[in-house]
């Protein structure tokens, strides 16, 4: 891992931004200030020169000795005037002529006159001085010194500086701490992250209790982390079943070719162990197929091919389909289409048959002699529900959820042949439809329902069903895992070896192939 | 001999399925990727194409296409790995008339082989007749010799199929396929007990069975001798 520089953790970066900003807020702010107080003082001044101007304005007669006062009142020493006579000859005052850029008359303004320093040198100062027209025709001319409004700048420019300096180093500070704290909480949880890579999976983000971001951020990747462990753990007990399921076949052909070659003599028995062999063979193949099946419907790339299936007639052609098996047992299938017709949902009509096939395959296998399956499809809350039913044994309810787990078998299934995957099977494709799957009781037997919700794309090409939505729902009893097992597995079989099953002791003509 | 073209890229599959077809009775060549068997097929007289569906060089279905793009209408199975239904319908799409998923039993593929070269010609006849047996299309009328079969619709198509096929052996999932229409395959005892069913209709004590089972591949319709 690229090791983190300080200087690019969020935190430091953040700090140093927000010293920035504030930097720069501060000036403008200062500015301002400067701004209003400069115009304050200018503003006092100009009042002070108009007011002492028209006091002497008022009195001509005494004009000279009234300026003369003025100037001599001035403690700070920054007051300026003179009195021009009309020959242009200065009566009073300490400037040595009126300012030639001094417009009289106007507003004060801002002007240079000519000073004298305390120690007698002359200069240019910068003054705010007001011209005036007395009655009798002098010029009187009053000034002040400007130094206190640019004395206001040199304060304000000190503070800025005074206040700017240390809040720019805190922020370093600040960043710089945040950074490496962040930096050591990084690290850990970083360093905890590569332990789980490298394999070990039962590692987990350490979580420090103060309830902060990164503790947020751990709690929710350690629940990732459990989420992903279970995941690997149902995996790793998928492919022990399925190594389990292709095992026992494997083994059992083999012995059986193995102890024949040895105790075999005429062709017919030859014949009769290559047949049983092949039976085996055929088995896993249908292990094989049933898992990629499985895989295929998972996928769901079937969902673009949706079109209005019309459920009622699903029922109907399964029930066809089975009718002479459940005779052959004397079992009673009975079909219930109660929405009138043409009841739709949208889907995959081959998988969709193949599902209620499943589960009715399952019902009757697993139904008594002389018991009875219901077969029925009924509109609930805006929903179609695909009921498949029977008086069978049922299913424990603590299996209920498991059987529909790939593989599962409950143990006392264990010994009969088949395929964990035949409601498997129906729940991906359940799934797959966006249908609800649930199993339950039929007082006695099982029930599973087949819920097809939110059908409104369904309703809108169907067209007949104003109600919200039709839903299927199958309620069968496989009581027993294997039974939906062993639902997919002759089918699979059945392709693998096709006409082997019908009459598994054959003449030794087939071969099943994979290549 | 009815020639066979194989196109397969696996020697061993390859070899074990044109030893089992010669053993038939059929010529067999085989060609062993998609470029060779796009000219082995053009250039002589064959009477089925078994083709893979994945090959080396040139796809199973890009040959296909390119045969029927060139008019050629021989028949052809498609071999593949791929058992989706989407799958079997872009295969047939492609010019294939059937198609048998991996793995498949040696005379699944002759029955199906067979079925190939003797596909009933698309006639406009409203009455079949086998032997004493007469299917009327029009009504959905079954008779054997006066007597009237009772067929429930299923069980009259099922019997149609049969006897278009006459003498022909019919596997089961060709049975499921063809008759029922979907593309799973179901328990293979589930398509035994319908025939069985058919069977007992069809046959009245001391007739001669109409439909025989052939052990472990499947069913052939002929007429009594």
């Amino acid at each position: 891992m690229p090791r983190l520089d300080l200087f690019r953790t969020t935190a430091f970066r953040w700090a140093m931004a927000f010293a920035a900003a504030f930097t720069g807020l501060s000036i403008v702010l200062f500015a301002f200030v400067y701004w209003q107080t400069a115009h304050y003082e200018r503003a006092q001044m100009d009042t002070m020169l108009r007011h002492e101007a028209t006091l002497i304005a008022n009195d001509p007669a005494g004009a000279n000795g009234a300026l003369r006062t003025w100037l001599r009142d001035d403690a700070h020493n920054v007051r300026y005037g003179i009195l021009v006579g009309h020959d242009g000859v200065p009566q009073a005052g300490n400037m040595p002529s009126v300012p030639k850029d001094l417009w009289p008359d106007t507003q004060p303004q801002s002007v240079t006159t000519e000073a004298h320093d305390p120690d007698g040198d002359q200069r240019a100062e910068r003054i705010r001085a007001l011209g005036l027209k007395l009655a009798d025709g002098r010029t009187l001319a009053l000034g002040s010194d400007t130094d206190a409004v640019e004395h206001v700048s040199v304060v304000i420019l000190r503070a800025l500086g005074l206040g700017l300096g240390p809040m720019v180093a805190l922020s370093l500070l600040g960043g710089a701490v945040l950074g490496r704290r962040a930096l050591g909480r990084v690290t850990i949880l970083s360093h905890a992250i590569s332990e789980i890579r490298e394999g070990r999976l039962s590692g987990r983000l350490p979580i420090t209790g103060r309830r902060d971001e990164f503790d947020r951020l751990a709690v929710d990747i350690n629940a990732m982390m459990d989420e992903i462990e279970r995941l690997l753990e149902e995996v790793r007990s998928v492919g022990d079943s399925i190594a389990h399921d292709l095992r026992t076949p494997l083994t059992r052909a083999r012995t059986r070719l193995e102890r024949s070659r040895n105790a075999v003599t005429t062709p017919a028995e030859f014949a009769a162990a290559i047949d049983e062999a092949l039976g085996w063979l055929d088995q896993t193949f249908a292990v094989i197929t049933a898992v990629l099946r499985i895989g295929e419907i998972e996928h769901g790339r079937r969902r673009a091919a949706f079109q209005p299936v019309d459920l009622g007639q699903i029922l109907v052609e399964a029930a066809e389909l089975y009718d002479p098996v459940a005779e052959e047992r004397e079992i009673t299938v009975r079909v219930d289409v109660e929405p009138a017709s043409g009841a739709t949902a949208m889907g995959d009509r081959d998988l969709l048959f193949e599902a209620v096939a499943n589960l009715l395959d399952n019902a009757i296998k697993f139904t008594p002699r002389h018991g009875h399956v219901l077969l029925s499809l009924v509109e609930r809350d805006g929903s179609l529900v695909v009921t498949v039913a029977d008086d069978g044994p049922g299913i424990a309810e603590a299996d209920r959820k498991r059987v529909l787990e790939r593989f599962y078998r409950a143990e006392r299934s264990r010994q009969r042949e088949g395929v964990g995957l035949g409601l498997s099977l129906v729940a991906a494709i359940a799934t797959l439809h966006g249908f609800g799957l649930t199993i339950g009781d039929h007082h006695p037997g099982c029930r599973v329902e087949l819920t097809c919700r939110d059908l409104t794309d369904s309703l809108s090409l169907a067209g007949e069903h104003s109600d919200t939505a039709s839903k299927i729902e199958a309620v069968d009893a496989a009581r027993d895992v294997s039974a939906f097992r062993s639902s997919s597995s002759p089918q699979q079989m059945f392709r693998a070896s096709a006409g082997g099953a019908v009459a598994s002791k054959t003449s030794g003509k087939r071969a099943g192939l994979n290549s | 001999m009815p020639k066979l073209l194989l196109i397969e890229d696996d020697d061993i599959t390859a070899e074990e399925i044109a030893s089992d077809l010669r053993w038939r009775g059929f010529g067999v060549e085989v060609a062993v990727d998609g470029i060779e068997g796009l000219e082995v097929a053009r250039g002589g007289a064959w009477d089925v194409i078994v083709i893979d569906r994945m090959l080396p060089g040139c796809d199973g279905l890009t040959v296909l296409k390119t045969l029927r793009g060139e008019d050629n209408k021989v028949p052809a199975l498609i071999l593949s790995a791929m058992g989706h239904v989407d799958e079997r319908v872009r295969g047939l799409r492609a010019g294939g008339d059937d198609y048998l998923t991996k793995p498949f039993s040696l005379v699944e593929l002759a029955a199906r082989v067979e079925a190939l070269l003797r596909r009933p010609a698309a006639s406009r006849e409203t009455l079949l007749r086998v032997g004493p047996l007469e299917l009327d299309l029009i009504t959905s009328k079954a008779t054997r010799g006066q007597r009237s079969l009772d067929l429930l619709p299923r069980e009259f198509k099922l019997l149609e199929y049969m006897v278009r096929r006459e003498g022909q052996v019919v596997t089961p999932a060709m049975l499921f396929e063809e008759v029922w229409n979907y593309n799973f395959v179901p328990q293979s005892n589930l398509i035994h007990v319908h025939m069985g069913r058919l069977r007992r209709k069809l046959d009245a004590s001391g007739e001669t069975p109409l439909i025989e089972t052939v052990r472990g591949i499947g069913y052939t319709l002929h007429a009594p001798t």
